[in-house]
């Protein structure tokens, strides 16, 4: 195997691989990247068998030359020492061959590294997906849907399909659901495209998985296309493979639990109920909970207010637009409001109570996309 | 008056009283002065050892934890009185508010001991008449002796009042150490038990003045960082400072209990770790706190003794969830050999009004049972400014704490 590549662009797509690889791997080989040059470009594979990832570098693009004197081939190198070697070689371009003896020989000006590196043959081959159930969605959008519900997946194993986010897809309408059980996001998006009778509800992807592919993709109009199976989630551009293990098992009816009266509603500004929260938990972060509590006052007022009593304490007051319905006194974590809070793009905030120890819901005046839910906390 | 002061020292006092419920015992009734008493816990019962003893007693060779029987041997005209918790308390709690009148800065230890910082008290005369003082009038008032020791710092405050008792007023200066301190064995030396005496003088440390001439490393070596505070202790060196919360930052609350005999017995054993959850219990609820780690402690008949806990993501408070986190742990670590003593720990706590308790999507709905409850609770605490249904922890007050009762005495203190 032989190539002379654009050191940015290698770099780049060993970036994105290395995503995929961790250093704790029951199969040893999976340590490393697998570098394949075929004629029409170079494949990095990384993976740790939950995720794989594939990223194509073509050797043209648009005219312009990426790769040059392929000679194909394939070999497996050290993750551990390669991407720092290719970050710091002194030119723009480099030579990369491999010999019999799977020694990796790396030149770039007048710096060459010889590596010793592994068979390709003994990495594992990906899976092939096979299935009709696809569907395309924009980068951007998928990007959005990622950042708006991932954050609310559990980080802890007790109930381990609550670490993955939800996807179900009805009517041609695609729902992220992600939750801890102490909040919950939801973000609905209409796709575009017409995927007729396509639909599912019982897919849940690892939220780690999610948290990587979002780093990688770019924040453009590109078309992304979707591919789902019985237990494995695929994630396709044009120079991209995304592979992710789904998470087995039911997804909780999350629907029925988000609350459909409600007894106290408020109208306010994203941005100054975000810092009002923000500055309360300043002293609330002393005490474990990360508590804050927020009571409804006359004119519009609302009172946001803190007490750690070694620390000291705060009360911050917002004027919101509107209050409507019954007075309310509710204690809650200052973290999850903030979290929610910060996703929400448009300038107003609609925040539904239905009592003081049931979940609220936080949603972006007149956009029903988004629905984010909170549980209190019951204070003594 | 200042002359009697250090110009960048501290003047610290230590008191301690003289075989306190003994000498309770004795201001209720004058007849009992000048006879040999000891009070002790159940007189039938093996766990009925010696709690303190009068200076009569002691002169025949009592000594406080020594079973019963033995020293009834020792002192066979030996006057047995079970404990009067309700009088000690009080006697205490007039002790401590007379300390008070001199300083605030008045640390707590136990219920018969407390250190004071007056080293801004030249208004009130010189340290020693101070100490005269207030020696007078814990006598005078309350008929209780009581020995003071005045120190520069803590350790040697402590070690001053040990020096002469009863009754005794000892000042000990840092010139003094050469000649008062250091010839004193190791073990008495206030921070070194059994244990650590053992290590030391497997190393050729028997005096205090040992300690002061060891090397450093080797303390550190055989002692960890506790060997290092020793040290500097026995060259006479304490910063720590007279902290009159010290006593509040309880870290734990635990109970034990020897059993009547050595036993493998499966529901005595299960039948004592209820109790003892019991009473922890008790005891965080009448200080209001909660907490997240359940230790149990296995002594076995032949003295070799475990601990051994465990950390809960939720905080607990009741006898059930301590009971169901202590047997699980005893079931656990349990090795089967007789046991002779069990003992329960709930380790840290915070006050319950700092826990907030995160409701659950799920299962909020069962959380939130007694919704209504609470709502009538929180409205009638705006209303009345406390919360009115404290009222429970009557109860509490009069449950006569058993053993690890002494801190839980001083909450009185101040109030």
């Amino acid at each position: 195997m032989k190539f002379i590549i654009q050191r940015d662009l290698l770099l780049e797509s060993i970036q994105h691989v290395m995503k995929a690889i961790s250093s704790r791997v029951t199969i040893p080989i999976l340590t490393g990247i697998k570098i394949e040059a075929i004629e029409a470009g170079i494949k990095l594979t990384g993976s740790d068998s939950d995720v794989s990832i594939e990223s194509f570098i073509p050797k043209e693009n648009d005219g312009i030359v990426n790769v040059e004197q392929i000679e194909p081939g394939q070999i497996v190198v050290q993750s551990k020492y390669f991407p720092d070697i290719i970050r710091k070689l002194p030119l723009k371009t480099l030579e990369i061959n491999t010999d019999d003896q799977f020694q990796v020989n790396i030149v770039s000006g007048g710096s060459e590294f010889h590596l010793n590196g592994q068979d390709a043959m003994e990495y594992p081959q990906l899976p092939v997906l096979h299935t009709d159930n696809s569907f395309e969605i924009k980068n951007d959008l998928l990007k959005e849907l990622i950042k708006q519900t991932v954050f609310a997946v559990s980080t802890v194993e007790t109930r381990p399909i609550l670490t993955g986010v939800n996807m179900r897809l009805e009517d041609n309408l695609l729902n992220f659901v992600a939750t801890d059980s102490h909040r919950l996001a939801s973000r609905k998006i209409p796709l575009s495209t017409e995927n007729e009778g396509l639909s599912f509800k019982d897919v849940v992807i690892p939220g780690k998985s999610l948290v990587e592919l979002n780093k990688i993709i770019d924040d453009s109009e590109e078309t992304m296309s979707i591919s789902v199976t019985e237990n494995q989630i695929l994630f396709q551009t044009k120079n991209l493979y995304f592979l992710s293990r789904l998470l087995e098992g039911n997804y909780p009816e999350t629907s029925r639990l988000i609350p459909e009266q409600s007894k106290t509603t408020v109208l306010t500004q994203t941005k100054a109920l975000l810092q009002a929260i923000d500055r309360a938990s300043l002293l609330a972060k002393e005490n474990r909970n990360n508590v804050v509590k927020l009571e409804t006052k006359g004119n519009n007022q609302l009172q946001i207010s803190s007490n750690t009593p070694e620390v000291g304490q705060v009360i911050e007051e917002v004027t919101t637009e509107s209050i409507n319905g019954e007075d309310l006194k509710i204690s809650f974590s200052a973290k999850y409001m903030i979290d929610a809070l910060k996703i929400i793009q448009e300038d107003h905030v609609e925040i539904d109570f239905t009592g003081a120890m049931r979940p609220f819901i936080i949603k972006p005046h007149e956009n029903e996309q988004i629905l984010q839910l909170i549980l209190p906390v019951r204070t003594y | 008056m200042s002359k009697w002061y250090p110009k960048n020292g501290r003047v610290i006092f230590h008191l301690d009283m003289n075989s306190f419920y003994a000498s309770v015992e004795m201001a209720y009734n004058p007849k009992l002065k000048g006879k040999p008493l000891a009070i002790a816990g159940n007189p039938e019962e093996r766990r009925g050892i010696i709690v303190t003893s009068s200076y009569e007693a002691r002169a025949k060779g009592v000594k406080t934890t020594m079973p019963l029987w033995q020293a009834k041997r020792l002192c066979p005209e030996l006057l047995v009185m079970r404990p009067n918790f309700e009088r000690y308390r009080k006697a205490s709690s007039e002790m401590f508010k007379m300390m008070a009148e001199i300083t605030p800065y008045v640390q707590p230890v136990s219920i018969d001991e407390g250190y004071m910082d007056v080293s801004h008290c030249h208004h009130l005369g010189s340290p020693l008449d101070i100490a005269k003082g207030l020696q007078f009038r814990i006598k005078n008032d309350l008929d209780l002796p009581c020995s003071i020791g005045i120190a520069p710092n803590k350790f040697l405050a402590k070690m001053a009042s040990d020096m002469q008792k009863p009754m005794g007023l000892t000042v000990l200066r840092k010139r003094d150490l050469k000649t008062k301190l250091w010839p004193l064995a190791i073990e008495e030396m206030y921070g070194v038990g059994q244990k650590t005496a053992d290590k030391l003088q497997n190393v050729g440390i028997h005096k205090i003045g040992d300690l002061v001439d060891a090397n450093t490393f080797e303390l550190k070596r055989i002692l960890g960082i506790n060997g290092e505070r020793l040290q500097q202790r026995a060259k006479g060196e304490d910063t720590s400072p007279v902290d009159p919360d010290a006593i509040y930052d309880f870290k734990s609350i635990g109970n034990s209990e020897t059993l009547r005999e050595d036993t493998v017995d499966d529901s005595t054993l299960t039948m004592l770790l209820r109790k003892l959850s019991r009473k922890v219990a008790t005891r965080l609820a009448r200080k209001e706190v909660v907490g997240q780690t359940v230790q149990i402690m296995i002594r076995y008949y032949n003295r070799k003794t475990i601990t051994r806990s465990i950390t809960k993501s939720t905080y607990l408070s009741s006898e059930t969830d301590i009971f169901s986190v202590a047997t699980d742990l005893f079931e656990l670590h349990w090795n089967g050999e007789p046991i002779r003593l069990l003992g329960v720990t709930v380790q840290g706590l915070i006050e319950k009004s700092q826990v907030a308790e995160q409701l659950d999507l799920f299962r909020y709905q069962e959380q939130a049972g007694n919704e209504a409850l609470h709502e009538v609770v929180e409205q009638l605490t705006t209303k009345y400014g406390k919360n009115p249904f404290q009222s429970f922890t009557s109860s509490v007050d009069k449950d006569q704490p058993r053993t690890s009762f002494q801190k839980d005495f001083l909450d009185d203190f101040r109030k």
